[in-house]
């Protein structure tokens, strides 16, 4: 029997970014805030101090940030034919765990989704015909605009202390930004980080073939920065140890570093560790939560938490998985596709980049930032990108990044090298510093049988079903990551590399090796019922005071990565409880 | 074990070259412009707060380094044996990883004379103990 706690305003699931941002917010209303976090405390010291933190087989290896898949994991198959098995060991993407969550180990690209994007499913009837959008592509758009969006990206870009050039202040074009994104209303925070040679080298080449590159927008200081609400951060030392690894000199935008510490000095707010959710109280007329129950992990201690609000920040695919274990809203079905919980679940393809090996040129990988980056937006969010002539909805980035050059993990070798022995280790101490990567990242359009669901065989350490995905790649998804392939491997040949590889092509997605924690949908958001888990303000159709944030909400994935837009519809839907729910307690469209 | 021994006579040494270096007349800095300059410390470093990721620098001139006891430091701090004053401060900031090697101190230091002077002079007013009103 669970332990009935004291009732509070409002309970928060998971304490990372979008949690940080609603204790914050929430809290500050005069709103009593519990978060219940599955994982430990974590802080830049001592958790993330040197050299501590400069173990490259701890985290980036063994996960030493991320979800235990040992308590609870997901099973996966690639389509409904094939029976779904649990992934025991994490790979294709690593959800975080722990105050501050993967806000604490992301690499900090932080991006404003296209005015495409947004209305995504409009653009493309306008465009190209409703024809041209394949009957299994559930495409949907977005039911906030951009321009409604705006003030809260640049919140969340604030906050974070995002390093970038605007290339459309106010909808004159700025050269040197990105001139395909929508007008923002101010120039980034923090100038853009210092170019490394390689994106010199790609930028010059992409601009002189009349491409537009400009430096990627980083959550990564470029100098020491206080935000507006008073949190400091130091500047960027290029160390390599960001994806996977808390920074050291509290230079990557971060909740705990940031939304956090301020919800924490709140005596309206309180956290506890250890506590795993495990689902959202209904009552009787399953329209209205009452709270939720936890384990805490340390004890095996059951609670029940009553609240008046509950919002689900968990990860992306928790979120989901928590509905579903929660009968809240109704369960997708592909077969039939009736029900909207699990529905859209979108990834995002990679692999259509070329690696570069110049016999005469040296780039200090070493020398390494997250988001530290060249990138041209040409195939993406340009309008004039004709996809008609692709036979295909969506986009892709091409990057030259620089994240890490870490003595496990990069190890970039010409094609045909031996794959072990002496003429490996030739060929990696020889082109560890002269070789450069340029990456190819597609957006993800839904399609009705990529989706998650329970599983009907395996279950987690508190005896519940596991969630379980069924997903692959789409032609629509290999189309645009060979169309673009080809374009980076063009501008590759312009620098005249000694070799290069050729641009992969892509078979079934196999969920092992790591491609992107850029998980989104499940729990969508849209305008109406019956195609979407929540409505513009991430609050649930079916159970109006639970609101579910993050990138589950997404309808589609874009070429960008996902955490622009997880912050700012955090800050949006924190504004909405505040502002419009709290004076309206109910369904708010 | 004798590398060890080595590893620190030869830093002990280091240090006090350094501090000969640096303790020749010094010009005096301008603490409004220190306190600019204070920032890129700021994000690890409080005037006085031991909940910061870097140790607090309340009444730090005059103290051993490594001793306060509410910060866990590394061992090459503690057994720097440098008792912090303008000058080792200024060799310090110069280039931290170079001045007592192996520190946990996650900053790339602060390239010009100018701005160490500035830096130093603005700390010297700020975190001396002040009496209480």
């Amino acid at each position: 029997m669970a332990t009935k706690l004291k009732e509070v305003d409002v309970v928060i699931v998971g304490l990372g970014w979008t949690g940080g941002i609603l204790a914050k917010e929430l809290s500050a209303a005069g709103m009593t805030v519990v978060a219940l976090e599955r994982g430990e405390v974590r802080n830049t010291d001592p958790d993330f101090s040197v050299p501590l933190i400069r173990d490259e087989l701890r985290f980036a290896v063994r996960h030493g940030l991320m979800q235990n898949p040992v308590r609870d994991t997901l099973t996966f198959r690639n389509r409904a034919s094939e029976t779904a098995l649990p992934m025991r060991r994490l790979g294709s993407f690593l959800p975080g765990e722990g105050v501050g969550g993967a806000g604490v180990h992301w690499n900090g690209v932080t991006w404003r989704w296209t005015e495409i994007d947004h209305a995504i499913r409009s653009h493309y009837e306008q465009r190209y015909g409703n024809s041209f959008i394949p009957a299994d592509m559930s495409l949907q758009d977005w039911p906030v605009s951009y321009q409604e969006l705006e003030p809260y990206y640049d919140r969340f870009e604030r906050t974070a202390g995002v390093s970038g050039r605007a290339g459309n202040l106010r909808g004159q074009i700025q050269a040197g930004g990105n001139v395909f994104e929508g007008p923002r209303d101010r120039e980034f925070p923090l100038p853009p980080l210092e170019p490394a040679y390689a994106h010199t080298l790609f930028s010059d080449a992409a601009a002189q073939a009349g491409y537009h590159p400009f430096p990627r927008p980083a959550a990564n200081a470029s100098r020491a920065y206080t935000n507006p609400d008073g949190s400091r951060l130091g500047a960027c030392a290029y160390c390599g140890y960001c994806e996977r690894f808390g920074c050291e000199a509290n230079a990557k935008g971060s909740p705990h570093i940031t939304v956090i510490p301020i919800a924490m000095a709140n005596p309206n707010f309180e956290l506890r560790t250890r506590a795993w959710v495990t689902r959202v109280l209904l009552d009787s007329t399953k329209k209205k939560a009452t709270g939720v129950v936890y384990t805490d992990v340390a004890t095996g201690e059951e609670f029940e938490q009553p609240a008046s609000i509950v919002a689900l920040c968990a990860y992306a695919i928790n979120n989901v998985h928590l509905m579903l274990l929660s009968q809240i809203g109704t369960p997708y079905d592909s077969r039939t596709q009736t029900g909207e919980v699990g529905r859209n679940y979108c990834y995002q393809p990679g692999g259509g980049g070329v690696t570069l090996f110049f016999e005469d040129k040296i780039f200090n990988p070493f020398m390494a930032s997250g988001a530290f980056g060249s990138v041209l937006d040409d195939f993406h969010a340009n309008p004039m990108f004709d996809r008609a002539a692709v036979g295909a909805i969506g986009g892709a980035t091409v990057t030259v990044g620089q994240s890490n050059g870490r003595p496990i993990g990069y190890r970039p070798v010409p094609a045909g090298t031996p794959r072990w022995g002496s003429a490996w280790k030739a060929a990696t101490a020889k082109w560890y510093l002269r070789s450069m990567n340029i990456g190819v990242t597609a957006s993800n359009m839904p399609n009705r049988y990529n989706a998650y669901d329970l599983d009907p065989t395996y279950r987690n350490a508190f005896g519940q079903p596991l969630l379980r995905l069924t997903y692959n790649f789409t032609d629509n998804d290999r189309a645009i990551v060979t169309f673009v392939g080809q374009k980076a491997a063009e501008i590759g040949r312009l620098l005249n590399p000694t070799s290069m590889t050729t641009p992969g092509v892509r078979g079934d997605y196999s969920i092992v090796p790591y491609q992107s924690t850029h998980n989104t949908g499940g729990a969508v958001m849209g305008t109406s019922p019956r195609d979407s888990a929540v409505n513009r303000y991430l609050q649930s159709w079916d159970v109006p005071n639970v609101f579910v944030v993050g990138a589950s909400a997404f309808p589609h994935n874009s070429a960008y990565n996902p955490t622009g837009p997880v912050g700012a519809l955090a800050y949006w839907a924190a504004d909405a409880i505040k502002n419009r729910y709290l004076q309206r307690p109910g369904q708010l469209v | 074990m004798l590398s060890h021994v080595a590893a620190l006579v030869a830093l002990g040494a280091f240090a006090s070259v350094m501090q000969v270096g640096a303790s020749q007349a010094r010009p005096a800095g301008d603490p409004a412009r220190g306190k600019v300059v204070f920032e890129q410390c700021a994000a690890c470093h409080a005037l006085d707060d031991p909940t910061s990721s870097g140790p607090s620098l309340k009444g730090m001139f005059g103290r051993k380094a490594g001793s306060r006891d509410d910060y866990r430091y590394s061992v090459a701090m503690t057994r720097s044996g440098v008792v912090w004053d303008a000058a080792t401060l200024d060799a310090y900031l110069a280039d931290p990883q170079a001045y007592i090697v192996g520190n946990r101190m996650s900053f790339a230091g602060v390239t010009e004379q100018s701005d160490r002077d500035d830096l130093i002079a603005y700390l010297e007013q700020a975190v001396r103990p002040t009496e209480g009103p």
